[in-house]
């Protein structure tokens, strides 16, 4: 299927589609870094090549210049040079790291109503995710539970907490820019967005045994109107597969507790 | 150089040699108790319900069993030698039988390896310790550099009495 | 300040005889530091064939492994299995870091080097030197008896993430020799701590000034303080992992209420405290014998020895505090993770620093193009790209995604492994006349350099590529992600680079074995060098010294005009000269 994308097909010779709303600032970062480390090294390349042509030892210059470069023009252009390369990259991508993290990344949807919650349960070897339902309430009959397909509505935030079973996973979303691990014991959270509706991959990022390679799934983005017809369809088979007695019924947690 | 001036350097190196050992050891421990406090702070409750007490009077003489293995050997420092280093030897294997007592009556009320946190913790750090004094036994027995021999127990008591207030009364 | 000054006239200790004295049993620095080179070289094959093994599996997912598949896998019918592929990516990374190029740089270099750089007869501990290596040995041994046990090898990477390192994610007797073998490789790295410490700090000839020490002696020195203060704590994440292991507690396992019992996350905590000083560990005695080589063949001071030494010493302090960049997406508090960014950043300043004074000892040099010279330059080149990409690394942001990809992969192989490997060849071609007494093949030398230092750049910056488009590392089967699977001949190129790689190192060991009888004979100071090695025979005898040398000035004092009279361009450390006034 056609699908827009965040990022244009040049960039996508190196970087996967990007389907999500902040993948950009990601992607920005990465194209600041290769600018600037680029420039750096193609400097620093060019003064070694130089010198290796330049001064290399041949009939008529057996001699180096005798200097220990400890003299205070020596080090003032060391540290001159040092001092660049970390306001012009260190300095400026923490900035600016800082920033996305705190005004994006990590501005977590708690009181935003609109926000789809989802609770994540990763274990050797797939991932299952479980939305509260029409009551609210996770870890009641109405959870639509999906094993290996997330499905998200675009242009709303999805609120992710997880958990694992057994060993810690991560779930990684190339076509998001996003990765959060899960770990057994402990609850972490992540949220992203879809700007765009499609049909991208879910992998884990974290070695977690001989399945690890098998632990794919996939992400489903659909329109709100789609989504809603979709929804409306899973909580009816949900109820109707309704188990209390399966282990998977205790997969679910309170939202705001953690029990 | 006169025998007694390479002894003498051999000597002060042994002492560098010995710090630098005693530095790595001590960040063995101190990264072992590093992982007590997480695991402390990170528990709702410590100790966590239903843990028994631990046994504060039966670690706490085994501690005076090792302090007297180090008195005795500041005493060997000073005098007879011979008499104090088997006291101290003694006084040190007295403690190690001491230990095993412990850990079998941290076994018998539920503290053992199995039971709870605080019990595995104690266990953990007691039994690395118990190595480190089974090893100064030996040394003990062997070497006939005193004053670094009694650096090393007083080393070893240190890092006991750490551990057992870090443990048992914190 | 030293005992220097009484080992002016220290008595020569007689030499050793017997065969198992003198060869198996010796506390000869020399002889240690042999042993521990063959062990490591040896690990560093062993290593590269799983490596091999590796690419085989990512070129051509599931197909038969040729010639050695029946071998090695004979039950999966010569096709490499899911639980053989995460045994070869385990064992790879360990013996590459703790019985390859630990044993080579810092036991083998190390040991053979540091007596005879400083001008001492021997270690300051000779019988802990053996020791060291013997514990080694044993570890050796435990870690290769784990591919014997039932249950087969360990399987939970190098790095041993709980809960997958526990009995609950890799039961059996493999994994748990995994731990022992590591306990005891850090046992011995300590030992050689105490002693290169002490060695350093008592042992130097007179005159051997801290600001006259060769580079090689400052990141020998350094890398065992990071070794004494950081090793100790693997050992306790080891010792606690055993304990969950072998008796049932639970300080890496989590309980079932969120936040009560043990901590998977704890276990990270340890391991990184340890293992981000340890890639220090191995880097520092590369980036000293890159400082002199450097210098030496350039025929020129080394440029900012003073900024150099700081540096070092920097990159040491702030190497303890950096450790939560392999973190970022644990769910670190944002304080602690925006911290840990900041501090990652600012450890490029120093290693920056080192950089730029290689560049400045190069410029206006007269630059020799000998095989350690290309060696050298070409670890400067991986350097340079290895270390610019852990500033991608470094930035939370740009880490959330590639962290776990093969963008980490290239980035730390192009630093461990190529700019270190092209070191340890480098300091392998350059002492190795001081070490056997004969030269190494000049012609087999550069043509194994272009063969090594080509394949090795289109391999580790093929994985940058193919991280930065996504794709995960440890995976069995990258076709099994619809996304990966135009990577495919994108890592078939790296896997054909890889093979090349390995067989242009069998170069190397024909030129190192063919080079013991038949090498040309080697002079004292066939490279035209001041410092305190090259001024005894090749191989030196076993006590180093006829006379403790007294050092009169520093180990770089190329181009120095004062040796013009002498019809050379150089000064040894120890010459007594008209100098002119600085």
């Amino acid at each position: 299927m056609a699908v827009a994308a965040r990022n244009d097909a040049a960039v996508r010779i190196v970087l996967p589609r990007d389907i999500s709303l902040d993948g950009h600032l990601v992607d920005r970062a990465l194209g600041y870094l290769t600018v600037t480390t680029g420039i750096a090294f193609a400097v620093a390349l060019g003064v070694m090549l130089a010198a290796l042509i330049l001064h290399r030892a041949r009939a008529g210059r057996t001699w180096a210049q005798h200097t220990h470069g400890n003299r205070p023009r020596d080090r003032a252009l060391t540290f001159a040079v040092a001092l660049i390369l970390f306001v012009g990259i260190d300095v400026t991508l923490a900035v600016r790291a800082k920033g996305d993290l705190e005004a994006h990344f990590w501005r977590y949807p708690d009181h935003d109503p609109t926000a789809l919650r989802v609770e994540v349960m990763a274990r050797q070897w797939a991932w299952s995710f479980r939305t509260a339902g029409p009551d609210g309430r996770f870890g009641t009959p109405d959870d639509v539970v999906t094993l290996n397909e997330l499905d998200v509505p675009v242009g709303r935030p999805v609120y992710l907490k997880l958990r694992a079973r057994d060993v810690v996973h991560s779930l990684y979303l190339p076509n998001f820019r996003f990765k959060i691990d899960a770990i057994p014991g402990s609850i972490t959270r992540a949220w992203f967005q879809a700007v765009a509706p499609g049909r991208t991959e879910v992998g884990c990022a974290q070695h977690c045994g001989v399945g690890h390679n098998r632990m794919r799934g996939e992400l489903v983005a659909r329109d709100e109107g789609d989504y809603r017809a979709w929804l409306a369809r899973a909580e009816t088979e949900s109820r109707l597969r309704f188990d209390a007695a399966a282990g998977s019924a205790a997969d679910a947690w309170d939202w705001e507790t953690g029990l | 150089m006169t025998t007694d001036a390479l002894g003498a350097r051999r000597e002060a190196d042994a002492a560098v040699g010995l710090l630098v050992f005693l530095g790595a050891t001590a960040m063995l421990f101190a990264a072992l108790l590093l992982a007590y406090a997480v695991l402390r702070a990170q528990a709702p409750h410590w100790p966590p319900a239903g843990t028994p007490p631990l046994p504060r009077g039966l670690a706490g003489a085994n501690t005076l069993l090792l302090a007297g293995a180090s008195a005795a050997l500041w005493r060997a420092r000073r005098a007879s030698p011979r008499g104090w280093r088997a006291a101290a030897g003694v006084l040190a294997a007295g403690f190690l039988i001491g230990q095993v007592v412990l850990w079998r009556h941290l076994a018998a009320v539920g503290l053992g390896a199995r039971g709870q946190l605080p019990g595995q913790v104690f266990l953990a750090l007691s039994a690395l310790h118990a190595l480190h004094v089974a090893a100064g036994l030996l040394v003990l027995l062997v070497s006939r550099r005193l004053r670094l021999v009694s650096l090393y127990w007083d080393f070893v008591l240190a890092v006991w009495v750490v551990l057992y207030v870090a443990v048992c009364w914190l | 300040m030293t005992a220097a000054t009484t080992l002016a006239d220290e008595p020569i200790p007689p030499a050793p005889t017997g065969f198992l004295r003198r060869h198996v049993f010796s506390t000869d620095h020399k002889v240690i530091g042999r042993q521990f080179l063959f062990l490591g070289l040896t690990f560093l094959a062993v290593g590269g064939i799983m490596a091999m093994l590796i690419r085989w599996q990512l070129a051509r997912p599931g197909a038969p492994v040729p010639l050695v598949g029946k071998l090695f896998f004979a039950s999966a019918g010569g096709v490499i299995s899911p639980p053989a592929y995460t045994a070869l990516f385990t064992m790879h990374g360990t013996i590459m870091i703790f019985f390859a190029v630990t044993p080579i740089v810092i036991g083998g270099f190390g040991n053979f080097l540091l007596p005879l750089l400083i001008g001492a007869r021997d270690m300051a501990f000779p019988r802990l030197n053996m020791a060291s290596f013997w514990t080694l040995a044993v570890a050796t041994g435990l870690l290769c008896a784990s591919f014997f046990v039932p249950l087969g090898p360990p399987q939970a990477g190098w790095t041993a993430y709980a809960t997958l390192s526990t009995a609950l994610g890799t039961p059996g007797a493999g994994q748990t020799l995994w731990v022992i073998a590591i306990y005891l490789n850090g046992a011995s790295s300590v030992m050689g701590a105490v002693n290169y410490i002490t060695t350093v700090l008592r042992l130097r000839a007179p005159g051997m000034s801290w600001l006259r020490l060769p580079l090689t002696v400052w990141g020998l020195f350094l890398t065992s303080i990071l070794n004494a203060l950081f090793v100790p704590v693997l050992g306790a994440a080891m010792v606690l992992l055993l304990f969950d292991r072998l008796f049932g507690t639970q300080f890496f396992v989590a309980g079932t209420t969120p936040g009560a019992g043990g901590d998977p996350i704890l276990y990270q905590h340890l391991f990184w405290l340890f293992g981000h000083p340890e890639v220090y560990i191995l880097i520092l005695p590369a980036w000293g014998i890159i400082g002199d080589l450097l210098s030496f063949f350039a025929r020129k001071p080394a440029f900012g020895y003073r900024v150099t030494v700081g540096a070092l010493i920097g990159v040491v302090v702030l190497s303890s505090v950096v450790y939560g960049h392999h973190m970022f997406t644990t769910g670190l508090s944002p304080l602690l993770g925006e911290s840990f960014m900041v501090l990652t950043m600012i450890i490029s300043v120093p290693t920056s620093l080192l950089v730029l004074n290689w560049l400045g000892t190069l410029w206006r040099g007269a630059i020799r193009f000998n095989t350690p010279m290309l060696f050298c330059l070409g670890m400067v080149f991986t350097f340079g790209v290895g270390g610019l990409t852990g500033l991608y690394l470094a930035d939370v942001v740009a880490d959330i995604y590639l962290h776990d990809t093969y963008f980490v992969v290239g980035h730390f192989h192009l630093i461990m492994a190529a700019a270190l490997l092209l070191s340890l060849f480098a300091a392998t071609y350059f002492w190795y006349p001081k070490m056997f007494g004969r030269m190494l093949n000049e012609r087999l030398g550069k043509l194994h350099f272009w063969l090594t230092f080509v394949p090795l750049n289109l391999v580790f910056i093929g994985q940058l590529i193919i991280g930065a488009q996504g794709m995960q590392r440890r995976l069995y089967d990258p076709s099994v992600y619809e996304a990966w699977r135009p990577l495919a001949g994108l890592n078939r190129g790296i896997s054909h680079a890889a093979y090349l790689l390995g067989a242009a190192q069998l170069l190397f060991v024909w030129n190192f074995f063919m080079s013991l009888w038949r090498g040309r004979p080697a002079p004292p100071n066939p490279w035209e060098v001041g410092t305190l090695e090259w001024s005894v025979p090749s191989p030196p005898p076993h006590h180093n010294f006829d006379t403790i040398p007294v050092v009169v000035r520093g180990p770089h004092e190329m181009a120095n005009p004062a040796a013009k009279p002498l019809g050379r361009d150089w000064l040894s450390q120890t010459e007594l000269v008209e100098e002119p006034p600085r």
